[in-house]
Parts: C-alpha cells; structure tokens; sequence
C-alpha cells in the first residue's frame, strides 16, 4: 500500500496500480455498505412492524422467492414485454432519429412533437392506454414503448447531424446511394449516441412497465411487488425490487462495456447528452 | 422580425398541421377512443371555469414543490460534502449509483403500506424520485476534479474558502444543475405517480376520474394541461442548466 502515492501524474497507468487502487476503494464500499444494512435492520427492528422488510429477512425470502413459479411467471412476463417494447423502439426510434437527422424537412415538422412528447411524464399516459388498449398487456407495451421511443429519437438525432462532413462527401464521391449513405455511414457514426440513448431508453421501459403493471392491474414483476405488499409479505416483494434493481444497474453496465468493446474509437469526454 | 418568422415559422407551421391533423382524426374515430381538438378546448375550458381545475393545480403544485425543494435541500448540501471528503464518497458512490438506476416507482407499494395516504407519503414519493439524480451528478462532478489541482491549491496553502470558491464549486456547479434539471422532470412524474398510485388527488386525480368517468374529452384535456407544464418545466431546467454550464472547463 505505502508506495502507492494516488494522485501523482509520475506513477504509471499499470495493471498493478489498478489492483491497488481497488484494495484501497474496497474498504470503505465494503464498510458503507455494511453500515447501511446495519442500520436498516435496527431501524426497522427498534420501530417497524414485524412484516416489513430488513435486510436479514430479506435475504431468508430470496431462495424461497426465487424456485416459486408464480414469482418466476410474473419476471418472464415483465422481461418479455420491456425486450418486446425495446425492441420495438430501437428499431422505430433509430429510423425516425436517422432521418431527422438527416433531413431538415422532417427536423422541422416532427422536432417540436419529440420535444413535447419527451418532456411529458411518461405515466400520465395511463388512463388514456387503458381506454384504447384495454387493462391488457397491449396497453403495457404501448407504454414501455411511449417511455423509451423518444429518448432514442432524439439522441440518434443529435448522433446523425454530428457525423463529420468528410466521411459523407468520401461517399458522396464514390456515388452511394441515400440509403446507403444512411445505412453504412451516419448509422455506425451514430452507434456512440444510439447506446447513450438506449441507456435512457432501458431504464425508462422498466419504469414503463413496472407502473403498467401497477395500474392495469395485470401480471408481471410490478404487479407481483404490489400484491405482495399490500397482503403484508414485504419481504418477498423488496426481493422483487432488488431485481428491478439489479437489472436498473444491469443496463448501465452493459452499456458501458458495449461502448468499450464495440466502440473504442470513442472518447467519452465527448459524450452525448 | 424577418429572422423571428423565418426561424419560427416551420415550428408553428408543424404545431397548427398537427393540430389540424388531430382535429381530423378526432372527427372521424368514435368519441370514447379519441376527441377532436376543438372538443379538448370546450373541455379544458369548462374545467377551469367551473374551478376544479385551479384547486387541483395547486393542490399538485403543492406536492410537487414540497418535495423538491426537499430534495434540494438535502441534495446539494449532501453531494457537496460528499465532494470534499473522499473517502466518503468512494464508500457511497456505488450505493447511489444503483439507487440512481433503481426505478423508485417499484418502492411506491411499501410506502403505501407504511404511511397510508396522507401528504407527507406523497412528498417522500417525489422526493425519492428527485433527490438521486442531484447527488450523483454531483459525484460526478467532485470525480472529474484532477487530483492534482487540490494538491497545487495545498501546496499554496490556500483556505478551505478558497478552495471551494476556486476548484470545488467551478467544478460540481455545472454537474449538480444536470442533477437538478433531471430532478425537475422526475419530480413531475413522481408527483403523478404519487397521484395515481397513493391517494388520488391533484391533476393526477383530474385525470383519473375522467377515465373513470369514460369522458375522453377530459382526459385530452389534462393531458394537453400537463404536457403544457412539463414542456415549460423542462425548458426551465434547461435554462439552469445551461447558465451554469458556462462555467464547465
């Protein structure tokens, strides 16, 4: 530990530095965390009711939570809808993002709609899905996508006019095509804003779906953490949020390790919004 | 004058070509499935006349702001301190991350079961949903101060006044208004989830019972209302936001 002076420019980036770093970051996480779980469980000893959730009772519901079918059912649903939505809007947001990028025209006559749509809370749209979906789990995918869609729209956006002048005119002088153009140029030249889009996009969908399911009243991990709370398991219902958790977390990672992995090129002090 | 409507004109063009647009639609699909915008308006107008729509307004304008200056106020203090003492910060960093990624709406059942319906269950709500996003970027902010600029500031003996007037604040400012501008919109969402999910009130409520209701006109119409104010929201955050992004290095 003691040569390592953290700070001074003179110390090399090596790998062991890294690893000392690490021990020396390690400690007080490790000493935080247990603090706070340390913390909870009195508090809720000294003040709550039996039935709410402490981290030791927590921890005795996982294994239960986690082999019973009717709480595996209610994940697959959930996983399915939100992969379904984001799919979805990938696909619809990266086209409308391309071409508003690209084109002024559409710029001009949709910006003002993302904008707006955008700056919506997402989960006002509620009543309104129910009343042309149904309390069904079309509403429920209706409202992952209308969370997530403009987040995407407005970064590929914002990623297809940054692409860099040369890189078109190159093209334009080797005669490709518009589609082509958009295809294999201002898309990959986008990736970087598509993922910082999608990171938005992920976590929204969840939250998307997690209210769907709280107000359509239909099956699914939100559902299931309502239901469980309200008959007063709250233990195995904070087990459900611990997941939303971890996939909430999940999400940034991977996106993360995709930028690195895919998209070295990428500096990220030039990040997208 | 003539760059204003230059400028503006296609903005205004697309907003009276939508409107248009939903005029149509709603004219010729069923009532119970969309309204025309000319209905929305007749709505929107009767509401306010008949004084639901005011109380309701402020009644959400209440929650909404009780808790986010809430969460200012233990935000700002909070990531600023967390800024200074380093080790701190890399003991709770991980910790706000994950609680910065966790969708809070999953904790609304809990909160319901524990504090029942009255007001102060519903700030805890926006609070919740406003208070992570200022201490993270905060965080952020204190992260991409070098290490070596403290160490210059000590050597030269600066005050801890200094200090913070010089690095600390140029630095975590423009972070901590990032935070602020995305606390401002999920405290709007948090202010109608708290709505929905714990007892109904405030344009939350307005909402619910015209679907309940089956009346279509007035759920547009709220809608239209609370869009209108989440548009004018962001755009204020943006303004912060951008006033303090000068500073960034």
């Amino acid at each position: 530990m003691a040569e390592t002076t953290i700070g001074s420019a003179a110390i090399p980036d090596t790998p062991a530095r890294h690893v000392a770093l690490m021990a020396g970051n390690f400690m007080p996480r490790f000493l935080t965390g247990l603090a706070i779980l340390l913390g909870w469980e009195i508090l809720v000893r000294a003040i709550a009711p039996a039935y709410v959730a402490k981290p030791t009772t927590v921890v005795l519901a996982i294994p239960r939570v986690i082999t019973d079918p009717a709480f595996l059912q209610a994940l697959g649903a959930t996983l399915a809808a939100v992969a379904e939505g984001l799919a979805i809007t990938i696909v619809a947001g990266t086209a409308i993002g391309l071409l508003m990028g690209r084109s002024n025209a559409v710029d001009r006559m949709i910006r003002v709609y993302i904008n707006g749509f955008n700056a919506l809370p997402m989960i006002i749209v509620l009543p309104l899905f129910s009343l042309w979906f149904g309390y069904s789990g079309a509403a429920r995918i209706a409202t992952i996508i209308f969370a997530a869609i403009f987040a995407i729209t407005m970064n590929v956006a914002d990623g297809a006019r940054a692409v860099p002048r040369e890189y078109l005119e190159v093209s334009r002088s080797f005669r490709s095509g518009r589609l082509r153009m958009l295809t294999d140029i201002v898309l990959p030249a986008s990736m970087p804003y598509l993922l910082a889009g999608f990171r938005l996009a992920a976590g929204r969908a969840l939250i998307g779906a997690v209210v769907a399911e709280f107000f359509l009243s239909i099956g699914g991990l939100g559902y299931y953490i309502l239901y469980n709370s309200r008959s007063y398991h709250h233990n195995e219902a904070f087990v459900g949020v611990l997941l939303l958790a971890a996939f909430g977390v999940g999400f940034e990672v991977l996106v993360q390790w995709m930028t690195r992995r895919f998209l070295p090129w990428y500096r990220r002090d030039e990040k997208a919004g | 004058m003539q760059t204003y409507i230059r400028r503006h004109a296609p903005v205004w063009l697309s907003v009276l070509t939508g409107l248009a647009l939903w005029e149509i639609a709603g004219r010729s699909t069923s009532a119970a499935f969309m309204v025309p915008f000319s209905e929305t308006l007749v709505r929107l107008w009767q509401l306010i006349t008949r004084g639901e729509f005011i109380a309701q307004f402020l009644d959400s304008a209440q929650l909404f702001l009780t808790g986010f200056v809430l969460a200012l106020i233990v935000g700002a203090p909070l990531g600023l301190l967390l800024a200074r003492v380093r080790v701190l910060r890399i003991g709770i960093e991980p910790y706000l991350m994950i609680l910065y990624a966790t969708p809070m709406v999953a904790l609304i059942p809990f909160i319901l079961s524990l504090m029942g319906f009255g007001f102060a269950p519903k700030v805890l709500v926006v609070f919740l949903f406003s208070v992570f996003p200022v201490l993270y970027n905060t965080v952020e902010g204190a992260r991409s101060i070098k290490p070596e600029l403290i160490e210059v500031a000590k050597s030269y003996r600066s005050s801890e006044w200094s200090l913070w007037r010089e690095v600390m604040l140029p630095y975590t400012l423009p972070y901590m208004m990032t935070g602020v501008r995305q606390a401002i919109g999920r405290a709007l969402v948090g202010m109608i989830a708290a709505e929905f999910f714990l007892s109904a009130t405030g344009l939350g409520q307005l909402i619910m019972g015209a679907s309940q209701d089956f009346d279509t006109a007035g759920v547009f119409a709220s809608i239209l209302v609370i869009g209108l104010i989440g548009i004018g929201l962001t755009r204020l955050g943006l303004k912060i936001e951008q006033h303090f992004a000068r500073w960034r290095q």
